[in-house]
């Protein structure tokens, strides 16, 4: 029986953070939009709990910076993340290979439909 | 229970499970949460924004694995550096002492290719030396040899040092592949 739950957490892992470079690469977002953002793909599978700590994460190694801003009807202000030079380029990589490894597995799943 | 009473709830238990942290990484994470969860609460959507964290001790070992994550790449401790250094050396170890053993029996091979020509060249300077007197013995090449010395080989000098100089040539070749496999080998632990 294959453990299908497993496996997807591991599909999941790498795309996470391609996802998430990409969201905040078309605009600055907080922890909370890029969550609002993946409501409506349940399949991409990134929680609460697993968001904060990848943009943790991505802060420390320097390819998102965050910024705390106020919004202008007042309130707590968000912590906003911007992709850095580095991110940038980390992402642009990540979606080139991204795309050749979509096209071999199509390719490769289309010979055995 | 108030929203806001529920959130100081959650965030205590959170800064607890972190206090493995810097204060200002800490700090750092407990203040975004507290934005999220507040954020939510003016959504009404609380519950649900607490359920999707998970545990605080769960939703702290997300950030911890994740750092973990980051610093096995960059900062590793003295342990995890002294390892990759350790094993760096051993290899340059195997390195040297490889390059020292195969090193030697190049030389011989080379010596007694040299000896081989010398025999054909100049026969009387180069062979299989035995001065009977003072017991020594020389195979190779000597400018005069002494009164009490005697040559042993004579032209088969020239057969026994060819065959000497390939037996040397691949024992070198052998030890010198010997050591690159004890490398290759060595080459998992790589530098941090």
């Amino acid at each position: 029986m294959v453990d299908l739950e497993s496996w997807k957490s591991q599909l999941r892992k790498g795309a996470s953070e391609l996802v998430i470079l990409s969201l905040i690469g078309e605009q600055a977002a907080s922890g909370t939009q890029l969550l609002d953002a993946l409501a409506a793909a349940p399949e991409i599978g990134l929680s609460d709990g697993a968001m904060y700590p990848l943009l943790n994460r991505l802060e420390r190694e320097g390819r998102i910076a965050g910024r705390w801003e106020t919004p202008k009807s007042g309130g707590r202000g968000l912590k906003k993340y911007r992709l850095t030079a580095d991110g940038q380029a980390a992402l642009k990589k990540m979606q080139a290979s991204w795309r050749l490894f979509r096209d071999d597995l199509d390719a490769a799943l289309g010979e055995r439909r | 229970m108030s929203d806001a009473d529920r959130i100081e709830t959650y965030l205590k238990s959170l800064a607890r499970a972190l206090r493995g942290l810097a204060e200002s990484d800490r700090d750092d994470i407990l203040n975004e949460i507290r934005a999220h969860l507040e954020h939510r609460a003016g959504e009404k959507r609380l519950d649900e924004a607490i359920k999707a964290l998970g545990a605080p001790e769960s939703c702290a070992r997300g950030f911890l694995d994740e750092l973990k994550l980051q610093t096995a790449f960059t900062d590793a401790g003295p342990a995890k550096t002294f390892g990759a250094l350790l094993a760096l050396a051993s290899r340059r170890l195997t390195a040297a002492a490889g390059l020292f053993v195969s090193g030697i029996f190049f030389l011989f091979a080379f010596g007694f290719a040299a000896t081989g020509v010398i025999e054909m060249v100049t026969p009387d300077k180069a062979g299989f030396f035995v001065d009977q007197v003072e017991g020594v013995y020389v195979f190779g090449a000597v400018d005069a040899p002494g009164p009490n010395t005697r040559e042993l080989l004579g032209r088969w000098m020239i057969p026994v040092a060819a065959a000497l100089a390939v037996l040397s040539f691949v024992a070198g070749q052998s030890l010198g592949r010997f050591f690159v496999g004890l490398m290759v080998k060595r080459a998992g632990p790589r530098a941090v």
